[in-house]
């Protein structure tokens, strides 16, 4: 079997997070080719997930790091994935996150997936600064930010230009 | 920190070594996404986007447990090309693709490394046919398949790349040594 070795897996009180498997595919594929991934390049059919998730996967292997795929305790489907995000052409470190499913909103999953990652990448990676990219009509995603405790830093370089930028620790 | 991909086989040929696609092949493969021989292969594209593509291609073996590795030269660490095996959510069969640098055409590089790919297929992991897709007047690829023994089936029709020529490969049976 081919898989990522030596990864890390975290747990809060109501969710485990881990690096992504082959068997996410299904899931990825659903939320990915809804309008729910609209915000993060989404929505634009199944090769487009395909690839997307392949990156998922493979910036693990590039950096040694990745994005956490998350469900909760005493159930393994999973629901969403969050955590440190750094691809080629980005302007600093990233946390980002996002919920698979509608059913899964309003129940703060993301917020407690993100603090735990945030942890995560301040005291395992080393990282010295962290800010998340949101789509300007993203306010769902913004709400979490905020819960976060981030703020918004207008004048930060940004992979997009419209994306927001928030900020949840330090400078690059 | 790197978590590598631990399980996926390097393969040895006279002339090649194929190993797992890795962070530091991203200087070629840019290079190389970032010129007009990449126009058949949905380039030219930026630095970001081809670092994005050879982590799908790490990332594919996941997907799959089978994928493209990196070709070099036996001895030297420079990547010359990508070469393997996919098949992509809607794609219609397993595939065999490669992607040759610039400077590394016209060696035999490419079949060789693609007959080396095509033995694990067959053999390894127990495939029985396998074909190449191959977009209209990409001759140098179209040269490569003929070599390798196979032969033009008719059209595909590829959500990104447009029309495309399905070649289909001698089965496991044609080519068993």
């Amino acid at each position: 079997m081919i898989a990522l070795s030596d990864t890390p897996t975290l747990r809060t009180e109501r969710l485990v997070l881990r690096a992504p498997l082959g068997s996410d595919w299904p899931h990825w594929r659903a939320f990915h080719t809804d309008m729910r991934a609209q915000w993060i390049g989404g929505a634009k059919g199944a090769d487009g997930a395909w690839r997307a998730f392949g990156h998922v996967i493979g910036h693990w292997a590039m950096r040694g790091f990745g994005s956490f795929v998350f469900h909760r305790q005493g159930d393994p489907t999973p629901i969403g994935m969050c955590g440190p995000w750094f691809p080629e052409g980005w302007p600093e470190t990233e946390i980002g996150w996002t919920l698979w499913s509608g059913a899964h909103e309003g129940k703060g999953f993301a917020t407690e997936a993100a603090r735990t990652t945030m942890a995560f990448a301040r005291d395992r990676l080393g990282w010295h600064s962290a800010v998340s990219y949101i789509h300007p009509d993203n306010a769902a995603s913004m709400a979490v930010a905020v819960r976060l405790g981030a703020t918004r830093d207008e004048t930060a370089a940004r992979p997009h230009a419209n994306d927001v930028v928030y900020r949840h620790w330090g400078m690059p | 920190m790197t978590t590598p991909l631990p399980h996926i086989p390097t393969l040895r040929t006279e002339r090649l070594t194929l190993h797992a696609p890795r962070m530091e092949d991203h200087d070629a493969l840019s290079a190389f996404y970032g010129s007009p021989r990449a126009s058949f292969a949905g380039g030219p594209m930026t630095p970001g986007l081809s670092w994005r593509v050879l982590a799908q291609e790490a990332g594919q073996w996941m997907l799959r447990g089978f994928g493209r590795w990196v070709a070099t030269e036996r001895g030297d660490d420079t990547p010359m090309g990508t070469v393997g095996l996919c098949h992509p959510d809607g794609s219609p069969e397993n595939e065999l693709g490669s992607d040759l640098f610039e400077g590394a055409t016209g060696k035999g590089d490419a079949t060789e490394a693609g007959m080396a790919a095509r033995a694990y297929a067959y053999g390894t992991l127990g495939w029985t046919t396998l074909i190449s897709l191959i977009a209209r007047g990409n001759d140098a690829s179209a040269a490569v398949a003929r070599r390798l023994g196979a032969t033009p089936k008719g059209p595909f029709t590829h959500g990104r790349f447009g029309t495309m020529t399905i070649w289909r490969h001698p089965s496991a049976q044609g080519v068993a040594p």
